[in-house]
């Protein structure tokens, strides 16, 4: 472990010595949303931000993911491979957010078939996290195997202290790159002890969610619940809750066809609320309605999510308590559920 | 009908409430509840007259209930009904999409609803922990800040602009308001917009447009898109493209405005339900004077008239149309 700082000033400083090796990712406000986006001018990061409207995901799983490109060629058809990703860094994302990197190298690897593309992003990326000094009353991360100042998937942390920056270095990968950048200089070993402490009560601040505690098992015998009815009763079926989510990754597979014979194949972000996420080509859909769909998305997250990899897909972030246009709050269902299980067991 | 002048709106609907549940005369009320976070409201769906005090109304009760409702839902149904959920169920009876006799509609004068995104753009990434509207201020509380904002200057657009705080039609009206004549609409908030060039009206759409990440949060709030397929959603062959690009947003939306042209009844729920803060109502607003220029027609406003793109007149303008030489 490595600690390091600089002065709140000369942070273009340090983000420009990383864009000499790497292509950065940071937090930009636009139209009032703050999302991850590549920094071509230092100036632009954000960080005096709560966490971002679209989760850094994007960076590793973008919106419109060019999988290959192809062009007609005669009778035949030329596959153009997509350039080789470039060395990245993902500066100031927030401990939670980060979790998504150990969730998706479980699922883009599961199985027999590998993604080769999220795959070998993740080999290239490094991720400098943020610690949070101000968690949002809707976050519960710490409900969630997580915490405002989490270590587990982040290279190096940085935690805002006073006007200074204090990286810490968590991995050995972080360590290489800190050590690397001259803008930084060692850390005021009289402010780490503080640092430490204020991290731990920012920490145990943040409420303790009730019906978390081993909800995979309370949810096995809840499938067929008449809970279901009632919480997915408000639900309109649009995908904020999902689209928004740090962990959510289902997609589509299109081909975009050019009149002139080129074209690309392309993964875009879909969503299990969608009727159409389901609809097989026999016309059979298994889930018609609200229910089953608003179902899938709190099991897949905190049932199979634990049964196929052993960890809970969600991060406590908050995103689908906050954007959910009817208001919907799974903090609700995790208390429904709690409530269940216990009258069942007593 | 049975006109109740009462000043305390939020406790005469619980009461109203309570009492058509323990009459029996509905099975359902659909109204608004209290969120989990300041300055949100959701539906609430209750049968129980006991539970009729979780029912709310503010300036947060921003979307459209006549969503919930359906054809084929046999239930007797009390829906809270501000001026344009009432205007959405006129329009929907109109469209054959309901049926009147098992709905109670229960009318009350709204003031207009909270423009959230204009609020958020204004506090910043900030929380807000605590809001309230007292004085014809919102008076806002975060961590480290409070905040004081003119509500007149953050009601929705389409609030100033409406004419129909009431339902035009109602089995029990709750308020203050007799229904009343509504004034001419000058369409003057149109003027800025109407007034740039082709080039600054793209760029605008284009900033607007370019945030949407095609969660169809505005199709599934409106109640006016009650497609069982959606055109964006025809992959047989498929239709349009799919993907967060400007290019496919701005079809996206704008055929969608095409499809509620003449339908839309102003509710602004798309806006509001937007978690990337578009502003859809300029699409709305522009639709709503096109088809008052055109055709003298708002919609959900009486049961009996024609809506102008079901029908068809000889005299129809049509200038648009290229005849043969």
């Amino acid at each position: 472990m490595m600690q390091k700082m600089i002065s709140k000033e000369k942070i273009s400083d340090l983000i420009k010595e990383l864009q000499k090796e790497f292509k950065v990712f940071g937090p930009v406000k636009e139209e009032g949303v703050v999302l991850f986006k590549e920094i071509t001018d230092a100036k632009e990061i954000c960080l005096d931000y709560s966490n971002s409207k679209i989760p850094a995901k994007s960076v590793l799983f973008p919106m419109i993911d060019t999988l290959f490109s192809y062009k007609k060629e005669g009778k035949g058809v030329k596959i153009i491979e997509n350039p080789p990703y470039e060395k990245t860094v993902i500066f100031g994302i927030r401990p939670c957010d980060s979790m998504v990197f150990s969730l998706f190298k479980n699922f883009f690897s599961f199985g027999k078939y590998k993604d080769p593309l999220v795959l070998n992003r993740l080999k290239n990326i490094t991720i400098i996290g943020m610690g949070c000094l101000e968690p949002r009353t809707t976050c519960f991360c710490t409900s969630v195997n997580g915490g405002p100042f989490n270590k587990e998937s982040v290279d190096v942390l940085i935690t805002e202290f006073k006007d200074n920056y204090y990286l810490e270095s968590i991995t050995d990968k972080g360590e290489a790159l800190i050590k690397k950048i001259k803008s930084l200089t060692d850390a005021d070993k009289g402010d780490l002890a503080k640092i430490e402490k204020l991290q731990k009560d920012i920490e145990s601040a943040i409420p303790v969610i009730e019906g978390l505690d081993g909800i995979y098992t309370k949810l096995d015998g809840l499938f067929d619940h008449p809970m279901w009815k009632m919480e997915s009763q408000g639900c309109i079926g649009c995908g904020s809750c999902t689209y928004l989510c740090p962990t959510c990754h289902c997609f589509d597979v299109l081909d975009e066809n050019k009149q002139d014979g080129s074209g690309r194949r392309i993964r875009i972000w879909d969503t299990c609320q969608f009727p159409l996420f389901t609809l097989e080509t026999s016309g059979h859909n298994p889930r018609t309605t609200k229910l089953p769909r608003v179902r899938q998305r709190i099991f897949h997250k905190f049932n199979y999510y634990p049964k196929n990899y052993n960890i809970i897909g969600c991060v406590g972030c908050g995103r689908c308590i906050i954007n959910c246009p009817v208001s919907s709050d799974i903090r609700n269902i995790f208390i429904s559920v709690e409530n269940i299980s216990s009258k069942t067991e007593g | 009908m049975v006109i109740n002048i009462i000043d305390d709106i939020e406790k005469s609907i619980r009461e109203t409430a309570k009492k058509l549940l323990e009459e029996k005369k509905v099975d359902l009320i659909i109204g608004y509840t209290k969120g989990s976070i300041p300055l949100r409201s959701g539906p609430c769906f209750i049968t129980d007259a006991s539970q009729t005090g979780m029912l709310v109304w503010n300036q947060s009760c921003d979307l459209n209930l006549a969503k919930y409702l359906a054809k084929n839902d046999d239930r007797k149904i009390g829906i809270i009904s501000k001026g344009c959920v009432g205007r959405a169920i006129v329009h929907l009876i109109v469209e054959k999409q309901l049926n009147k006799e098992n709905i109670t509609i229960i009318g009350i004068s709204c003031e207009g609803v909270l423009n959230r995104a204009k609020i958020m753009v204004e506090i910043g990434d900030k929380e807000i922990i605590e809001a309230n509207i007292e004085d014809n201020k919102i008076i806002i509380k975060g961590k480290d800040f409070n905040k004081t904002l003119p509500l007149q200057d953050y009601i929705n657009q389409l609030c100033i602009t409406c004419h129909y705080k009431i339902p035009p039609i109602s089995d029990i009206i709750i308020g203050n308001k007799k229904p009343e004549k509504p004034p001419k609409d000058d369409f003057k908030d149109l003027n800025e917009i109407e007034s740039k060039s082709s080039n600054d009206k793209m760029e605008y759409f284009k900033k607007e447009l370019n945030r949407c990440i095609r969660c169809y949060a505005c199709r599934e709030a409106c109640p006016m898109c009650y497609c069982s397929l959606c055109f964006i959603d025809q992959n047989k062959p498929v239709w349009f493209g799919k993907t967060a690009d400007i290019s496919d947003n701005f079809i996206f939306h704008m055929i969608r405005a095409f499809h509620v042209a003449g339908r839309c009844v102003s509710c602004g729920a798309c806006s509001s339900v937007c978690p990337m803060g578009i502003d859809l109502n300029f699409i709305t607003r522009k639709l709503e004077k096109i088809v008052k220029e055109r055709f003298d027609f708002e919609s959900g406003i009486n049961l009996e008239a024609p809506p102008p793109m079901g029908t068809h007149k000889f005299d129809d303008k049509q200038e648009f149309m290229i005849e043969e030489d």
